[in-house]
């Protein structure tokens, strides 16, 4: 078993270091400027020698570093993940449906990492919280004081019969899912769709899903470039839903059925995809009571059923009683995104399992919280602040116009500003989506929103 | 407060983004304040005033094009209250950028 030493050079405990002073100093003067004064507990950096290791690397995994290199002073940081290339997620659908390039999503991890934090570049295999290690894909025992999964979601295309992710772009085959390549791919089978028009079929499986709001973008973006090219006449836009809704907001599900039945979007509810026929384009779904309905397609936009990767969804780590145990998601207190059992070990992001809240959106209002929660454990106090389950989706609902909805655990409408209309359609919400949100996800990166 | 925080670092990090593109314009916009002082009074302003006021004109029609819109998606009076002040922030910096050039164009007073 393998322990890693603490790192040299550190501050007396309790004791705060020259550069902290100055940092403290001249953060605190500038917050002040900005009326965003902080707490004199949250001034000062704590000292700690602490190991914490953080599970992943992608915004949540990057945000709580900074956040945790901000709080604390002489902890040991140590982020495992062997992805090299950081992937702007929450712009898929603006590359599967024509309006960005690729280019716009595609980041290198290396250049993304906060300086003075080791990036161990391996998959997690497995998590010991009874022993606080965690092995990585190539053997290696890492021990932490403290752990923060952050790993993320695992689609499982198993569970669809005869689907093939590399065939998405061909034979009408889409999904916004599995990468920025299938979201090229996707937009390429949809562009080759709509000069002809046919028959769209969009699916919705029952599990969790990340970015929830993704498949109804979808649908009214395919629906909106077949009216672009003029063969929405002869087209038929099909949204098959495993669940009895679109959306688990109901304000949110109600107005996007409307807007649907406005556009002649039909709806299917209880069917889930089982299998698909590719190279037929025949898909089949089926309903709670077993029987199966085969559907013919010209274009299938595929949304994959999600659950924990196996490395939690095998461990101690995961739920193992309730509606979040059949996925394997992590067994977090939902107020404090604290283990609910290994008080050494927060979530944070897509895998946490709580009611709502797989976006960046939960991982901007949330790391915060995890990172002040996790001082706060290591300083002998509880966890304070609660989080409210804050997720936000700005749905396109065709290219120049969205709508910037904002919700909680509740799935109360909780605008972050009172002028916005969550469920009306504007331009300025298109804005953000298009111009102003990735700014806002590097600045949540950085740790600095 | 957030929100203001949040909006300073989206404007952050598009300039951060397009950072050799400012520096140029800065280090050309203070070259031509240095070639245009004693050339510069009250008339080269009024006039930078109003090309800004025609920028901001043209940027009011033209900005939802340019970001993949249209006037017709404007929908509520928060849309247009946005498109105004992005295109009175545009004209501004280019009224600002335009007074050395007004005074190099417009001779010696």
């Amino acid at each position: 078993m393998k322990r890693d030493k603490p790192t040299t050079h550190r501050a007396p405990q309790g004791a705060p270091t020259r550069r902290a002073w100055l940092t403290g100093a001249a953060g605190a003067s500038a917050a002040a400027g900005l009326g965003l004064q902080p707490t004199a507990a949250q001034a000062a950096r704590q000292a700690t020698q602490a190991h914490i290791v953080i599970a992943g690397s992608g915004l949540a995994g990057i945000a709580v570093a900074h956040r945790l290199q901000g709080l604390l002073d002489g902890a040991k940081i140590t982020i495992i993940d062997a992805k090299q290339v950081h992937n702007y997620q929450p712009g898929y659908t603006l590359v599967a449906s024509g309006v960005w390039p690729v280019d716009k999503v595609i980041d290198s991890n290396a250049s993304l990492q906060p300086a003075g934090v080791q990036w161990l570049r391996e998959m997690v295999a497995e998590f010991d919280p009874a022993a606080n290690t965690v092995v990585t894909a190539g053997g290696q025992r890492i021990r932490y004081d403290y752990l923060v999964v952050a790993v993320g979601t695992h689609q499982d295309w198993a569970q669809i019969e005869g689907m093939d992710t590399k065939a998405i772009g061909q034979d009408g085959l889409a999904s916004v899912y599995p990468s920025s390549d299938a979201a090229v791919a996707t937009w390429a089978a949809m562009d080759r769709f709509r000069q002809k028009g046919g028959q769209a079929v969009m699916t919705l499986p029952a599990t969790p899903l990340k970015c929830a709001g993704a498949p109804l973008k979808m649908t009214f973006m395919v629906r909106d470039r077949l009216a672009q090219a003029g063969t929405l006449g002869k087209s038929q836009v099909t949204f098959y839903s495993a669940l009895p809704n679109v959306f688990g907001v109901k304000a949110v599900n109600d107005n996007v059925l409307e807007r649907w039945q406005a556009l002649g979007v039909q709806v299917q509810y209880t069917q889930k995809l089982k299998a698909i026929d590719i190279g037929a384009r025949r898909a089949t779904f089926v309903n709670p009571e077993g029987a199966a309905t085969e559907v013919p397609y010209d274009f299938i936009h595929v949304v994959p059923p999600m659950r924990a990767p196996d490395a939690v969804k095998n461990s101690d780590l995961a739920w193992k009683e309730g509606p979040m145990a059949a996925g394997g998601w992590l067994e977090v207190d939902k107020d404090t995104l604290q283990h609910r059992r290994y008080k050494n070990v927060f979530g944070l992001g897509d895998i946490n399992g709580t009611p709502r809240g797989k976006t960046a959106a939960t991982v901007k209002k949330s790391a915060p919280i995890v990172a002040q929660h996790l001082a706060d454990v290591i300083a002998g106090r509880a966890p304070g602040e609660k989080f409210d389950g804050y997720t936000s989706c700005p749905l396109i609902v065709r290219e120049g116009s969205a709508m910037l909805i904002e919700f909680d655990y509740e799935g109360r409408l909780t605008p972050s500003l009172p002028m916005i209309e969550p469920l009306q359609e504007s331009y300025f919400a298109w804005l953000m989506k298009v111009r102003l949100l990735k700014p806002a996800y590097m600045a949540v990166l950085k740790g600095r929103v | 407060m957030y929100e203001i925080w949040l909006a300073m670092n989206i404007v952050y990090e598009i300039a951060l983004g397009i950072w050799p593109l400012l520096a140029l314009l800065l280090s050309v916009w203070v070259a031509l304040l240095v070639a245009a002082r004693g050339r510069l009074g009250a008339r080269q302003v009024r006039q930078a005033l109003l090309l800004g006021a025609l920028v901001a004109v043209a940027l009011f029609f033209s900005v939802p094009t340019l970001t993949q819109s249209s006037l017709s998606n404007m929908g509520y009076w928060v849309d247009w209250a946005n498109l105004l002040a992005i295109a009175l922030g545009l004209g501004a910096l280019a009224a600002v950028f335009s007074v050395p050039l007004l005074g190099l164009a417009g001779g010696r007073k």
